[in-house]
């Protein structure tokens, strides 16, 4: 958040916000960037800035051509007027990251947020492609562009998504987008153990069904959204005959339809956000692992756990924080990775945030290094690394 | 030319077996797809990782250029060496190192093709998806250079979409890893940087690729035009509608007699235009989907609407457009591949103005593309003995790709900038853009000796090159 003693500083262009970083970088203060903060507990600690840049002004769309699948918008648009945008024309960008009723475009891509429809359309990687990004030295690049297949250039784009603003400002993003299907239908089922749940899942891996969302919740995880045991929750979308042929074929499953169905994926797609409220001192681990890893990590979990079980990335819930870093920190020469997530802003400066960076992080460092030599944007919030 | 020291020092390391350096050897490895040639003064083949770190020690010991190369089918002069020095061929780092279907997953060599990793799995039920038409040849370390893509990678995205990791070597024969299994590892996605960095940045040395079950159903269909315009209606209808094929590759008439004569493959030879949809999934997706696109179809005055009756039916129609390029060779030993982007709205006007500039520089072009993505490759024949001919394909190549830049599109959509198109990408980006892909390529190889003077236009690159590489090509393929 802007505080009132910081400079702060709303452009409402890219040339704007280029302007902002150039002047701000060449006095040598320290930039604190965002869109509409809502993820500041995300990420590696707020260090002190002397100015506050947020893109909330910068919000228009650019282009929107339906018949082309795909969008350019202004950074600070609000995620869920895109999505309005989109819906009007039975079109969506099924990213489903968490904080959506707050979140800018902006914040969803430099923080790669994203949900549970990732096993079937991918993340903001998947999604963007073009970009303009204003750096410290008052230049927007532009990468990519309106066409959804394109190699012209180095793909600079991926290098921001992520990047928690600690590189640039994203000024604008293009995405291609998805038409919507004609109808829902959601699946639950309920387990007894790990193993029973996780080789349900791996039975519908191999099958022919292409559901949109494959999560799992521990019974810690299940208990938070009213329910019990271990859940394997799928989603498919399409027309009314293929939606009959999953019903048949996921005969042991309950079905939830209509708002329920909303509901409960609104449950799993903020259920960090609502965690974090009830503990003040909540505390989430991100892993990222095989797709059989997750199982072996999920028996090791009392805590509630929302694990993409389809795509390879698990949400780790603590209520301490010292508990969440000894955990996070077993993954140190593990084949699988994680990131604390969010932790609360006390306890960051000490909790390891990025347990096991690997030899890369010097090839980040270089980057960090050329975009930002003397540190200014963002400091640390690359999980308190970079 | 190679020191003598250096090249001892390379013989030593890789055994009398592992290089080649004389001239009739050479010239084998002075050309891609496309059609400019440069000679390497030396071809090295590394089995390992730590060969692959020990070439390019030496290689800047001595100071020398180094160029990694695949199978050679690329198509925008990527693996040319324009300075000379080192060639490093991946063609013996081909293992497939690891086959993980529990985990959607397989590792590779850069050297290994890319259809290989389709049948190493198809038993099994699934499938690599990126699937350039030259994949029986292609390598995964070329396509990962160029970050290439296919008629199926409609649906299912192109390579960056499916490479998870990577283990590189640096220009200064450093080793990284990046990324894993899992998706969102932590800190810059250098895994995407380094795709489609057309072979300029790093040397790839091991890849971990995301496997994908096949689906239920394929049904192939051909539908047949009178008017190569209504075909690319019908694709901008397609996607208006919001119909999903996983594949909409388009032929126009001149390519269909070239194809037809080569193949045999059961395409009409009076048509102007054909359309090649594929549609993949469960059945009951499927059948919806196939009565959306005859609509579509005859809305958009299809003349006929066929769907293959039997698996061979569908591999023939397949064989017909994947051998298109050697179709053509067929006909015309020269020819020029475009491979121009534009929405898909645009295909229709964009067709219009490919037959403007045939007609304008007396040279016949066809079309064969992805056009579900609004992919084009107008394919510019000419005849290199004529003087002037070759010119003039290039000025109608660049003609057609300004175009596809005027209404929205771009320079390439998945042969890369390479040596060919490097001067068109200031019509594409801001000078402060493509100097900051320069800085970028600086920082992973400051002293600009790997695949030097490509992807930026002359003068932005890090290093001039004077002489002028271009040499009419005769390929066939
Ligand atoms: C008939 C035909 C059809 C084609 N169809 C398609 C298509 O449908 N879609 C498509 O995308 N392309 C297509 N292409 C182009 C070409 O096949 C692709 O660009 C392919 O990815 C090149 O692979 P390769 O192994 O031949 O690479 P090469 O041509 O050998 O090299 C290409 C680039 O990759 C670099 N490189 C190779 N290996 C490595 C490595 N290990 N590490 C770093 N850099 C490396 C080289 O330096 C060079 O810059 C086609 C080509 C032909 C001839």
């Amino acid at each position: 958040m802007c505080e009132m003693v910081m400079r702060s500083l709303t452009p409402s262009t890219p040339e704007e916000l280029a302007e902002g970083l150039a002047a701000a970088a060449a006095a040598g203060r320290r930039i604190r960037l965002g869109g509409a903060f809502s993820k500041s507990s995300m990420g590696g600690p707020i260090s002190d800035a002397d100015v506050c840049v947020s893109t909330q002004n910068l919000n228009r769309l650019r282009q929107y051509e339906p018949r082309d699948l795909t969008i350019s918008v202004e950074a600070g648009m609000p995620w869920r007027e895109l999505q309005n945008l989109l819906a009007e024309n039975k079109q969506m960008l099924p990213l489903d990251p968490p904080f959506a009723s707050q979140a800018t475009v902006g914040g969803v891509v430099a923080a790669n947020t994203s949900g549970p429809r990732r096993r079937q359309y991918g993340g903001v990687r998947d999604f963007v492609i073009g970009m303009t990004f204003a750096t410290l030295e008052g230049k927007l690049i532009q990468t990519g562009g309106m066409v959804v297949k394109n190699v012209a250039g180095l793909d600079m784009g991926k290098l921001m998504i992520g990047s928690y603003g600690t590189l640039a400002a994203i000024a604008t993003v293009n995405f291609k987008v998805i038409p919507a299907p004609a109808r829902s239908l959601s699946f639950c089922r309920r387990f007894e153990t790990v193993d029973e749940v996780f080789n349900a899942r791996d039975e519908i891996l191999r099958s022919v069904l292409q559901p949109s969302a494959i999560d799992i919740l521990n019974p810690a995880a299940a208990e938070r959204i009213g329910q019990e045991g271990w859940l394997l929750l799928l989603r498919a979308g399409g027309n009314a005959a293929l939606l009959d042929r999953y019903a048949r074929e996921l005969s042991g499953f309950e079905t939830i339809e209509g708002e329920a169905e909303t509901a409960l994926w609104q449950s799993i797609q903020e259920f960090t956000p609502a965690f974090l409220d009830d503990y003040p001192l909540g505390t989430v681990v991100r892993v990222s692992s095989s797709l059989q890893q997750m199982k072996l990590l999920a028996g090791t979990l009392s805590v509630p756990l929302v694990a993409r079980a389809g795509t390879g990335v698990g949400y780790a819930h603590f209520t301490k924080p010292e508990e969440a870093g000894e955990w996070a920190s077993r993954s140190k020469g593990q084949e699988w990775k994680c990131v604390i997530d969010f932790a609360p802003e006390s306890h960051k400066e000490y909790l390891m945030l990025w347990p096991d960076p690997g030899p890369e992080l010097a090839t980040m460092q270089r980057i960090k290094q050329m975009f930002d030599p003397n540190n200014l944007l963002n400091k640390g919030r690359l999980h308190g690394r970079i | 030319m190679i020191p003598e020291a250096a090249k001892s020092k390379l013989i030593e390391l890789l055994g009398n077996r592992g290089y080649l350096d004389r001239p009739e050897d050479l010239v084998l490895y002075e050309y891609d797809g496309s059609v400019d040639k440069h000679r390497p003064d030396m071809v090295v083949f590394p089995r390992s990782t730590e060969d692959v770190v020990a070439i390019v020690k030496i290689a800047n010991e001595y100071n020398l250029p180094f160029v990694g190369r695949g199978a050679g089918t690329g198509l925008s002069g990527g693996a040319i060496p324009r300075a000379g020095g080192l060639m490093i061929s991946f063609s013996r780092m081909n293992r497939i190192l690891e086959i993980d279907l529990e985990n959607e997953r397989a590792v590779v060599e850069p050297g290994v093709v890319n259809l290989d990793i389709s049948l190493a799995v198809q038993a099994q039920k699934y499938f690599y998806a990126p699937d350039p038409s030259s994949q029986r040849a292609c390598t995964i370390g070329g396509n990962v250079a160029e970050n290439a893509g296919g008629p199926h990678t409609l649906a299912y995205g192109v390579t960056t979409n499916h490479v998870m990791g990577l283990e590189a070597v640096l220009p200064d024969g450093s080793v990284i890893t990046t990324g894993g299994k899992g998706p969102d590892c932590p800190g810059y996605d250098l895994t995407g940087l380094l795709t489609g960095s057309e072979g300029t940045m790093a040397l790839v040395t091991k890849i971990i690729v995301r496997l994908m079950r096949q689906p239920e159903v394929v049904k192939t269909i051909l539908a047949i035009y009178d008017s190569a315009e209504d075909a690319g209606a019908t694709v901008a209808e397609i996607t208006a509608q919001g119909i999903t094929p996983v594949a909409v590759e388009m032929l126009d008439g001149v390519m269909l007699g070239m194809v037809e004569e080569a193949t045999q493959a059961g395409y009409p030879m009076d048509a102007a235009a054909v359309l090649l949809i594929e549609l993949e999934g469960l059945r009951e997706a499927v059948e919806e989907q196939v009565e959306q696109i005859r609509a579509a179809c005859t809305a958009c005055r299809a003349r006929e609407f066929r769907v293959a009756k039997s698996a061979e039916e569908r591999e023939l129609l397949w064989k017909g457009r994947k051998n298109a390029f050697g179709a053509v060779g067929r006909v015309s030993p020269f020819y020029y591949v475009q491979d121009g982007v534009v929405p898909r709205t645009q295909i229709a006007p964009t067709l219009r103005y490919i037959q403007e500039v045939s007609e304008r520089y007396g040279l016949t072009i066809s079309n064969i593309f992805h056009a579900g993505d609004g992919n084009m490759h107008p394919i510019i024949l000419f005849d290199a003995r004529k003087p002037g001919d070759l010119e003039k394909a290039q000025r109608a190549g660049e003609d057609i790709l300004r175009f596809c830049v005027s209404v929205g599109g771009s320079i390439t959509g998945e042969h890369g900038v390479g040596m060919e198109k490097m001067e068109l990408m200031s019509d594409l980006f801001s000078d402060d853009s493509l100097e900051m892909i320069a800085r970028l390529k600086r920082l992973f190889d400051p002293d600009c000796r790997l695949n030097p003077g490509k992807m930026l236009p002359t003068g932005r690159g890090c290093m001039e090159i004077r002489q002028k590489p271009l040499v009419p090509g005769s390929f066939v393929y």
